[in-house]
């Protein structure tokens, strides 16, 4: 070997080289734009029953046939708070389309505290308990807010992380309609 | 080399590669539901928490989770099977060590691969600096020193 150096500076090229190549290839070029879509998005929606503050049973049964927009959330949650409004307006665009369903989940919260908070702020759509947070735990969720859009035929489409718009609802909502 | 030299390495290899076979030998002794699940803990990272594995965490999405892993060990599934329900919900981020496939397996493999490239660069080193000949002084050079510190 005439010059080791040089084999060694080659040798380092290469795997530098090669773990460029690997990171570029398999890595997204906008990881957050990854971590801002949910997992389940595209798959079954999965099996649920919950118990609305009103007394309701509705499940993912039940609610075949409907576009669904699943929103977890909790009393105390500031983003929660910001993001009310933009939930109302929703509610309130399709309080009188019975294929539309929104269905606000308790994450991290009690139904005591919950309860009142609904009531103060006059929220008209149903609210559910997730005792042992079985059900935010099969959405894979993160935080909240966080919603997700429901197709009739039970597919997930569609996420949002974080306080959603009313615009932000509604492509959630097309989405939801757009699939069988 | 000399047997001395020898014995000396060979000790020296014989004990870094019994630490690294004690190091990466499975050390995981869980057998009961409750150990694996436990064990298992240690390795999701808590999926509302900055850097909290699920068994370190109070969040409720924790504990649902310890339960869920309990009711999963109990049912018979196996520690890969659980994994992979959790890579799918959450992705590979859930995860607190690195999967040894894929990308994941370059955080174990590159720095093997730094420590036989030093190896090497070292050895060639060694065996260049061993190929020059030594100095010796020549009786002109114990002269010269002789009449500088006589001053």
């Amino acid at each position: 070997m005439k010059h080791p150096a040089r084999w060694a500076a080659l040798g380092v090229a290469v795997v530098v080289g090669s773990l460029a190549v690997v990171l570029a290839s398999q890595v997204s070029t906008n990881p957050q734009a990854a971590e801002q879509q949910s997992r389940l998005v595209g798959q079954t929606v999965p099996r649920f029953t919950v118990h609305t503050f009103d007394g309701q049973t509705l499940s993912s049964r039940s609610l075949a046939g409907k576009a669904v927009l699943v929103n977890f959330w909790n009393s105390w949650c500031i983003p929660c708070q910001q993001e009310l409004p933009s939930l109302k307006m929703f509610a309130a665009e399709h309080a009188g389309d019975p294929s539309v369903v929104l269905l606000g989940i308790l994450r991290d919260d009690t139904v005591g505290a919950a309860r009142p908070y609904a009531q103060a702020e006059g929220i008209s759509w149903a609210l559910a308990d997730d005792p042992g947070a079985a059900l935010s735990l099969d959405f894979g969720t993160r935080g909240q807010p966080e919603t997700y859009a429901i197709s009739p035929g039970g597919l997930v489409v569609g996420s949002e992380y974080g306080p959603a718009s009313v615009k932000n609802l509604d492509t959630l909502l097309a989405a939801a309609q757009s699939h069988p | 080399m000399t047997r001395r030299r020898v014995l000396v390495w060979g000790g020296l290899a014989v004990l870094v590669v019994g630490t690294l076979a004690w190091a990466a030998w499975p050390s995981s002794g869980a057998t009961t539901p409750a150990s694996r699940a436990s064990e298992l803990a240690t390795e999701l990272r808590c999926p509302d928490c900055e850097a909290l594995s699920v068994a370190d965490s109070d969040s409720t999405s924790a504990e649902a989770i310890r339960a869920d892993l309990l009711r999963r060990t109990k049912a018979g599934e196996s520690d890969a099977e659980i994994r992979q329900v959790y890579i799918d919900r959450y992705g590979e981020s859930i995860l607190l060590k690195p999967t040894s496939n894929g990308l994941g397996l370059i955080v174990w493999v590159l720095p093997v691969v730094a420590l036989a490239l030093a190896a090497v660069g070292l050895a060639l080193a060694f065996a260049k600096w061993r190929r020059q000949p030594r100095l010796e002084a020549t009786d002109a050079d114990e002269a010269l020193v002789q009449r500088a510190r006589a001053g």
